[in-house]
C-alpha cells in the first residue's frame, strides 16, 4: 500500500493513477532518498493540487517508527525507551538527535527531560527515603516496593501505578511527569509499563503513546475519517489534498480539516470558527470547552483563569482568543476585560458591527448555498443512477454508454467544492485589484458550474459532445483560479 | 485504584501535622498562619484560612478559602478559590478564582494542602501581574501601584477584617450607596475606575 494514492474517480485525470510502475517507483526507492524533483515540479505546474503521499496501516507505521528507534539504539547504544524519548522530543529528526548527542550528551538528555540539570534535592531523600516513607500516600513500605526515576525521586509502586492510571484516563501518555514537586522529568515507556498492572491500562497507554508519536511526527497524519486507522505520510508539510485509500475521506494534509483550496489552513479555521459562533460574543464566551489551537485536543476550562495550558502538548494559550499566551504580555487586558464585561466590546464596535455583519452575510450565504447545492447534486447523481439502470434494463444502451454522466457529476462536485471554498478566501482578502481579479474568476467559474449543473440535470437529452465540452470549460476555469491564487 | 485514596491521603495529611502537636493542620510561622478544617466528614470539601502576610496590603486580614478535593487527589490538584473577597492581580475580584501554576499544570502528587496554602500566601506577598487572573486589577497594579495598594488595603479591611480605616474611600462609596447602588457594586466600580467617582457612576448607570 504505497505510492501516491489517487484512485477515487474525483482524482483520476492523469496517466499516473493506479499505475503499477508508479507503485514500484516507491517500493524500490527508500522514502528518504532523493525524490525526482523535476517530475514533481512538472506535475505541479500542470496541476496545482498535485500531491505525493502514501497511506499506511498501523503496522506499517509501527515498522517505520521502529526503524527510527532501532537506528538510534544501534548507533548510540541506548535503550529503545530512551531512543523514543529523544525521538518524541525532537520531532523524529534523526540527524538532529545524532548531532546533538555527539555534541553534548548530557545537554540532549536534559532537553529531552530524561535527566535533571541539577542533582536531586538532598532534603527529599533525607526526609522520606530513610524512613521508607512514600511522600504521596504517607505510608511506609520496604525498599523493594519503591521505584525511582532518573531524577532520583522515589515513590511506592502503588502510588506510581495509581498516578499512571489517572494520567492515562486523562489521555496523557508520553507527557507523564515525575510526581515530585517541580520535577519535569518524564516517565519513560519501560518505566511506566513495568509499574502498570491492569492489561486494559497497558493497552490504552500503548495506544496513546502511538497516537502521540504519530502526532509528533511531521510527516505523518491520522486520517480524520470516522473510525479509520490509516495514517497518511507525506514528505512535505503542505496544505495538499489527500484521499484516504480506505475510507476515501478527503482532507488537507497540513491541518487535517476538510480540504479547503484556495483558502489556506489558518484562514479556513478562522472562517469556520466564525461561522460556528454566529454571535461571536456571548455564545462564544460561555462555551466551557475549546480545542487546543496547537494539537486540537479538547480542553475543559478549569476555574476562571484565561491562561490555559494544554495538558497534552503543553501549549500556553489564551482562552478568550485562542492566541498564543506569550503574545499577551502587554495586551492581555483586552481579552480578560472582554470576559468580565462583554458590554465593553459592544460599545466600541457597535457602529461598525452592522457593516461587518452585512459583509459577512454576503459571503456566508454563498458559502452555504454551494454547500447545499453539493448535497442536492449528490441526490441528483443517485437519481441519474436509477434512471440509467432502468434504461439499461430496457436495453436502451449499456452502462458504458452512460459512463460519461458519472464523470460529469463527479467533476461537477469537484468544481462546486472548490467554488464553495473560494468564499472564505474572498472574505478575508483586502480590497484592491487582486481581489477584483479573484472575484472575476470566481464569477466565471460559478457561471460555468451552473451551466454544467443544468446540463447534467437534463443529461439524457443533452448532446454528449456538448456536455463534455462544458466539463472541459468548467475544469479549466477551476484550474486557472487555483493556479493564480493557490499558494503551495 | 482504590476509590477512597483521596480521603485516606487527606486524613493522613491531618495526622502528620497533629503528630507535630498542632490541633488542626495549623502552622504559625512568624505572624503567618495557615489553617485547614474539614467542613464535614466526607474529606471532599475543606475550609482553608490564610493570614495576610506582613508588609503587604493584606496584613491583618484573614482570608477564607474553599477547597474541593477531587476523587483523584493527590494525582490531580485540589480546586481552590477565595471565599473572602480580595483585590489581587492573580485572583478574580468577582469569583475568587485563582491563577496559580501549582493548581494547574505544575501540580505534583507529592504536594500537600500545606504546600498549596503556603504558595497562596506567597502569592499574596508577590503577585505576578504578567499572568493575571483579574486584568483590571493587574492593570492598576502595574500602572498605579499606590492606588492598587490603597484599594487592596481597603478590601482587606472591609472583607477580611483588616485594621486600616480609610474614611476618604468610605465617603466615596457612601455617595454611590446614597444613589441606591448596592455597597459591594459601588466598591467594585470605584476600585475598577481608580476611585474616580464620575467614571464609576457613569459605568454603573450606563
Ligand atoms: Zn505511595
Ligand atoms: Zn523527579
Ligand atoms: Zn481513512
Ligand atoms: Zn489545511
Ligand atoms: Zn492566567
Ligand atoms: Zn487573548
Amino acid at each position: 500500500m504505497s505510492g501516491a494514492e489517487c484512485e477515487s474517480d474525483m482524482d483520476c485525470s492523469g496517466s499516473d493513477c493506479g499505475d503499477a510502475g508508479y507503485e514500484d517507483y516507491y517500493s524500490t526507492q527508500p522514502w528518504d532518498g532523493e525524490i525526482d524533483n523535476d517530475i514533481n515540479f512538472d506535475k505541479q505546474k500542470q496541476d496545482p493540487e498535485y500531491a505525493v503521499y502514501e497511506c499506511l496501516r498501523v503496522d506499517e507505521v509501527e515498522r517505520l517508527l521502529n526503524e527510527n528507534v532501532e537506528f538510534l539504539t544501534t548507533n548510540l547504544q541506548i535503550t529503545p525507551s530512551l531512543a523514543k524519548l529523544f525521538l518524541h522530543a525532537h520531532e523524529w529528526d534523526l540527524q538532529d538527535i545524532l548531532l546533538k548527542y555527539q555534541d553534548n550528551t548530557s545537554n540532549i538528555m536534559i532537553d529531552s527531560k530524561i535527566i535533571l540539570s541539577h542533582s536531586v534535592d538532598p532534603l527529599f531523600n533525607m526526609k522520606f527515603l530513610k524512613g521508607n516513607l512514600c511522600s504521596v500516600c504517607f505510608l511506609t513500605f520496604p525498599t523493594e516496593r519503591f521505584s525511582t526515576l532518573n531524577c532520583g525521586h522515589s515513590f511506592c509502586n502503588d502510588c506510581w501505578c495509581a498516578y499512571f492510571e489517572t494520567q492515562i484516563l486523562q489521555g496523557v501518555s508520553t507527557g507523564i511527569r515525575c510526581m515530585a514537586n517541580s520535577c519535569s522529568i518524564l516517565a519513560p515507556e519501560d518505566f511506566v509499563l513495568s509499574l502498570l498492572i491492569k492489561p486494559i491500562m497497558r493497552e490504552r497507554y500503548q495506544q496513546f503513546v502511538f497516537r502521540d508519536y504519530v502526532k509528533s511526527h511531521p510527516q505523518l497524519r491520522f486520517c480524520p475519517g470516522p473510525n479509520c486507522q490509516i495514517v497518511i505520510r507525506s514528505k512535505e508539510l503542505r496544505s495538499k489534498r489527500v484521499i484516504c485509500s480506505i475510507c476515501k475521506t478527503v482532507f488537507c494534509f497540513r491541518c487535517g480539516m476538510d480540504y479547503h483550496a484556495p483558502t489556506d489552513c489558518d484562514t479556513i479555521k478562522k472562517w469556520l470558527t466564525k461561522c460556528a459562533d454566529d454571535s461571536e460574543t456571548a455564545n462564544y464566551i460561555s462555551a466551557h470547552t475549546k480545542d487546543c489551537p496547537k494539537c486540537h485536543i479538547c480542553i475543559e476550562k478549569n476555574g476562571g483563569c484565561n491562561h490555559m495550558q494544554c495538558y497534552n502538548c503543553k501549549h500556553d494559550f489564551c482562552w478568550m482568543c485562542l492566541g498564543d499566551w506569550k503574545t499577551h504580555g502587554s495586551e492581555y487586558y483586552e481579552c480578560s476585560r472582554y470576559k468580565e464585561n462583554p458590554n465593553i466590546a459592544h460599545e466600541s464596535v457597535h457602529a461598525q458591527a452592522r457593516e461587518a455583519l452585512k459583509k459577512y452575510l454576503h459571503y456566508y450565504e454563498r458559502w452555504e448555498n454551494h454547500s447545499k447545492s453539493l448535497k442536492l447534486e449528490e441526490q441528483t447523481l443517485e437519481e441519474i443512477k436509477l434512471r440509467i439502470q432502468k434504461k439499461v434494463m430496457n436495453a436502451s444502451g449499456t452502462w458504458i454508454d452512460w459512463q460519461h454522466l458519472f464523470e460529469a457529476a463527479s467533476l461537477l462536485a469537484r468544481c462546486r467544492y472548490t467554488l464553495q471554498y473560494t468564499y472564505p478566501y474572498a472574505y478575508y482578502m483586502e480590497a484592491g485589484p487582486r481581489k477584483e481579479l479573484f472575484e472575476y474568476q470566481q464569477a466565471q467559474l460559478e457561471a460555468e458550474i451552473e451551466n454544467l449543473s443544468w446540463k447534467i440535470e437534463r443529461a439524457e437529452t443533452t448532446d454528449r459532445g456538448d456536455l463534455e465540452n462544458q466539463m472541459d470549460i468548467a475544469e479549466k476555469r477551476r484550474i486557472t483560479l487555483l493556479k493564480d491564487f493557490l499558494e503551495v | 485504584m482504590a476509590t477512597n485514596i483521596a480521603a485516606q491521603r487527606i486524613k493522613r495529611e491531618f495526622k502528620e501535622v497533629i503528630k507535630s502537636e498542632e490541633v488542626s493542620l495549623y502552622l504559625n510561622v512568624a505572624q503567618c498562619s495557615i489553617k485547614v478544617e474539614l467542613v464535614n466528614d466526607s474529606c471532599v470539601e475543606l475550609k482553608g484560612e490564610i493570614a495576610g502576610p506582613p508588609d503587604t496590603p493584606y496584613e491583618g486580614g484573614n482570608f477564607i478559602l474553599e477547597i474541593k478535593i477531587p476523587e483523584t487527589y493527590p494525582f490531580n490538584p485540589p480546586k481552590v478559590r477565595f471565599i473572602t473577597k480580595i483585590w489581587h492581580p492573580n485572583i478574580s475580584s468577582i469569583t475568587g478564582a485563582i491563577c496559580l501554576d501549582i493548581l494547574k499544570d505544575q501540580w505534583a502528587a507529592a504536594m500537600t494542602l500545606r504546600t498549596v496554602l503556603l504558595s497562596l500566601q506567597a502569592l499574596l506577598s508577590a503577585a505576578e501581574p504578567d499572568d493575571p487572573q483579574d486584568a483590571v486589577v493587574a492593570k492598576q497594579y502595574k500602572e498605579q501601584p499606590e492606588m492598587f495598594h490603597q484599594t487592596a488595603k481597603h478590601w482587606t479591611s472591609v472583607y477580611a477584617g483588616g485594621p486600616s480605616k480609610m474614611p476618604e474611600l468610605d465617603e466615596k462609596i457612601k455617595r454611590l450607596t446614597d444613589m441606591g447602588i448596592e455597597e459591594h457594586n459601588a466598591r467594585d466600580a470605584l476600585s475598577s475606575y481608580n476611585w474616580d467617582l464620575e467614571r464609576a457612576t457613569e459605568q454603573l448607570f450606563s
